[in-house]
């Protein structure tokens, strides 16, 4: 980020700052700010407690010469300037005075300073002394001036002294009195203090006792600690024989862990094998699948050129005439009619011979190739999926051959409720039994002859049944109400 | 080098100290006079030993501006040698109007000498910021004859020091103020602001005041207190008045922000301290903030409460900004204001003016 970057990154932060700043004005609005006063405060002192006398303005000089050094310095900040002395101020004023400046002239600096000219106090008798003190400091003149006051002042100054002289005794004869009267306080103390020590000593001697029981303690805590100790040894002794316990363990642990590795690796090499077979095994499937619908071709087409025999052609031929001229004495010319299992189509030829609208379905490519090469409506496929493609009640007449009936009672149940479900009413069915017997499961050797077909048809809700003999099979007759 | 006093932590006592300590190393015999001087190691002389120890014109004398001084506007006028003014800055009157007279007429003479001493014939003016310097151009005072150095100061040292918080304040955001309980500090505002934070999205935060109050301002310290309590704040202030450094870098480590709401500033110590501990400042742009802080915090024309509160949310919130100012501010200390810069400056300036 250079430095415009940096310029624009704040300013847009101070922006969305003022925004937000905006929102909250509206949102938590402060109390409205009343300007604290402002005035001189009463009696804030830096000092203790002296007030300050601020409606005085007239001072006699003696009211403020009469104390002496800080005290003066501080009186006269507080009268002069009617506030308390800031520490540079009173610093300067007090080295003033120790270097042996008059208190006039330390008064004066104060009062005519521009912030005593402000407050105007007034003190009689400053004036001429204080222009005196700043006359002194003029050089050379300033010298004889203040010898000519000193001289001209001698008189005075001698009855001072000698009035200093008696203060002074008279100072000391009072600090006579306060010896006296402090050693006599001291000689109480001594006694006061001579209790305090027997007492001290008495205190030692208990002290002395508490010592020796507390050593009577420690030792018997010196004891608990010893036991504690070699309880705590013990203890990390059995600790450390754990851990070599769990250390031996854990290292098992990890032979075994390794050993559980190498039989991971042997294992996942079987499953790899296995994985391997299963692939070939599944190709292998795939070919005999193969290889059973090439077979199942070749049978259908074996089939399919079979020939069954010059007398059997004849008698098929004879019982089919017969069978056909029984259905046409029930059913009009053009009626809709399929047949199931169509077999080589000689059934399906001779049902259009008789003008009917008949259509078939069988299982045999070959033969339905061939049936169809006749001009036959003939289709490949098995009798439930023709029959399920039908509409209810959609046909006049259903013929099925001996390959459309299951072999088990159950399938045969289904396959006559599908019929009843297509045929019309007044529909006609029509079952062609020939060759050998027909046998269900699982009844096993259950032979279906000419009255168990007709109890079939009529548990499926046919009308009875009229069996039609012939030469090589049987044909059942019957109708859907 | 004359001072009007000495004492340990005092800003002014940090320059001159420092300064002679640079000008010590340089061969310079350097030597500190003060009409007063507490717990100070330096051998510090009286202001009238000054004439006898300067012997030659070519001696310098380097005056150290901050109150009104009529002793030492005398000496500069007497004295024939090499003369600096290293000016701090006196606060106008104005902000004391009303809490101290004293104050007030100690200002007001400050700075009434203010022309007289621009009238002198310095050989530098020496300003601890440009703002400063203006007091001197305005004047008249050539600007060819005026350089900027900002004050040495105790930063470095504040910053080995090992922190203390154990007085500082729990709470989220922290808002920090360091500087003595006056006026031209703008405690009011910042009373305002912590009642803004409150009332806002920085419902936790809490004030760390680390100032002395001069018993001569206590008017204005009783107003701040008042404010307070009115604004019902008195569980969120803390204001400590004998904070030593540890509990001073503890405060900068521990705070959201530096909160410097001051109407008038020679330079500003602390906001020096606050960028080199880290700390991100939020400061009124006036007097010499500005040139103090440059871009690395966020200043402001005024001192709205909500500008200042939501300032300090921001910053509590947003931690990309937070270190943007944390980084600006190391990086404006290394490069600005660390004493080795300080003193290399001073060398230069001293090289450039005086070497012939």
């Amino acid at each position: 980020m250079n430095a415009s970057e940096q310029d624009d990154y704040l300013e847009r932060i101070k922006d969305e700052i003022r925004a937000e700043a905006d929102v909250a004005r509206h949102r938590d609005p402060l109390p409205r700010a009343d300007p604290p006063a402002r005035s001189i405060p009463e009696a804030k002192s830096a000092s203790a407690g002296v007030p300050i006398e601020r409606e005085r303005l007239d001072y006699a000089l003696s009211d403020l010469t009469g104390i002496h050094y800080i005290a003066f310095v501080d009186n006269a900040f507080r009268a002069l300037l009617k506030r308390e002395p800031d520490e540079g101020g009173s610093h300067a004023q007090i080295r003033l005075l120790a270097s042996g400046a008059s208190k006039a002239e330390i008064l004066g600096n104060l009062r005519w300073s521009r912030e005593g000219k402000h407050v105007g106090a007034r003190v009689h008798g400053l004036l001429p002394r204080y222009a005196i003190a700043k006359l002194a400091r003029v050089p050379v003149l300033g010298y004889l001036v203040e010898w000519a006051i000193a001289f001209a002042g001698l008189a005075v100054m001698l009855r001072h002294q000698r009035a200093a002289d008696t203060s002074t005794a008279a100072g000391f004869h009072a600090a006579r009195d306060t010896q006296a009267r402090a050693e006599s306080e001291l000689r109480g103390l001594h006694s006061a203090l001579g209790s305090e020590h027997a007492a001290l000593v008495a205190g030692h001697a208990g002290l002395v006792a508490q010592h020796a029981d507390s050593l009577v303690r420690q030792q018997a805590l010196n004891d608990a600690h010893d036991r504690r100790t070699e309880q705590l040894t013990i203890d990390l002794r059995v600790a450390r024989e754990q851990a070599d316990v769990m250390r031996d363990h854990t290292h098992a642990l990890d032979q075994r862990l390794h050993a559980s590795s190498d039989e991971l690796v042997q294992l996942r090499h079987l499953v790899h094998t296995v994985n391997h077979w299963l692939v070939s095994l599944q190709r292998s499937l795939d070919d005999l699948e193969s290889a059973e619908a090439a077979s199942s071709e070749r049978t259908d087409a074996l089939a399919a050129l079979v020939d069954e025999g010059p007398d059997a052609a004849a008698a098929r031929n004879e019982r089919y005439r017969n069978w056909s001229s029984a259905l046409m004495q029930r059913l009009p010319a053009e009626s809709s009619v399929l047949d199931l299992a169509s077999g080589d189509g000689l059934w399906l030829d001779l049902l259009m011979s008789h003008g009917l609208d008949a259509s078939g379905i069988e299982a045999n490519v070959a033969l339905v190739e061939r049936t169809r090469a006749g001009g036959a409506a003939i289709s490949v496929g098995d009798a439930m999926t023709a029959l399920a493609r039908c509409n209810d009640a959609s046909l006049d007449g259903i013929t099925l051959g001996r390959a459309a009936l299951p072999d088990d009672r159950s399938g045969i149940d289904r396959l006559t409720r599908e019929i009843g479900r297509v045929l019309k009413p007044g529909g006609l069915l029509l079952a062609r039994i020939e060759s050998e017997p027909f046998r269900i499961e699982p009844q096993g050797a259950s032979i279906m002859d000419a009255r168990r077909w007709s109890a079939v048809f009529a548990a499926a809700g046919f009308a009875p049944a009229q069996v039609l003999p012939a030469d090589g099979g049987i044909a059942v007759l019957t109708t859907r109400p | 080098m004359l001072v009007p006093g000495l004492s340990p932590h005092d800003a002014v006592s940090n320059d001159a100290r420092q300064m002679a300590s640079v000008l010590r190393g340089a061969n310079h015999e350097v030597r500190l006079f003060a009409p007063h001087a507490r717990a100070i190691d330096d051998p510090v002389g009286t202001p009238e030993e000054i004439e006898g120890w300067l012997q030659s014109p070519r001696d310098l004398l380097i005056y150290h501006y901050c109150v009104g001084w009529e002793f030492a506007l005398a000496l500069l006028r007497r004295l024939r040698v090499r003369r600096i003014v290293r000016y701090h800055n006196i606060t106008p009157p104005e902000f004391f109007e009303g809490w101290s007279p004293g104050y007030v007429s100690a200002c007001a003479e400050g700075r009434a000498q203010l022309d007289a001493f621009a009238r002198l014939d310095y050989d530098l003016v020496l300003g601890d910021s440009a703002f400063n310097i203006e007091d001197f151009t305005t004047r008249g005072v050539d600007p060819a004859r005026c350089e900027v150095l900002a004050p040495f100061h105790e930063v470095d040292e504040l910053r080995t020091i090992e922190a203390d918080t154990r007085r500082v304040p729990l709470g989220s955001p922290l808002l920090l103020m360091v500087g003595r309980m006056s006026p031209n500090k703008g405690y009011l505002d910042l009373i305002e602001s912590l009642a803004a934070c409150v009332a806002g999205r920085a419902r936790d935060a809490r004030l760390l005041i680390i100032g002395k109050l001069d018993p001569n301002l206590a008017r204005y310290g009783d107003a701040v207190t008042a404010l307070i309590a009115d604004r019902g704040l008195e569980s969120r202030v803390t204001w400590l008045q004998d904070a030593g450094g540890a509990e001073l870098r503890g405060a900068y480590e521990r705070a959201d922000a530096l909160v410097m709401l001051s109407g008038h500033e020679g330079f500003c110590v602390p906001v020096v301290e606050a960028m080199a501990l880290g700390t991100p400042v939020i400061a009124l742009a006036s007097s010499a903030l500005p040139g103090t802080l440059g871009d690395a915090g966020l200043l402001w024309e005024n001192a709205d409460p909500h500008v200042i509160a939501e300032s300090v949310a921001r910053i509590a919130d947003d931690a990309p900004l937070r270190n943007t100012l944390r980084q600006r501010g190391r990086e404006r200390y290394e490069s600005t204001f660390a004493p080795s810069v300080l003193g290399v400056r001073l060398l230069d300036i001293m090289q450039h003016r005086f070497a012939a």
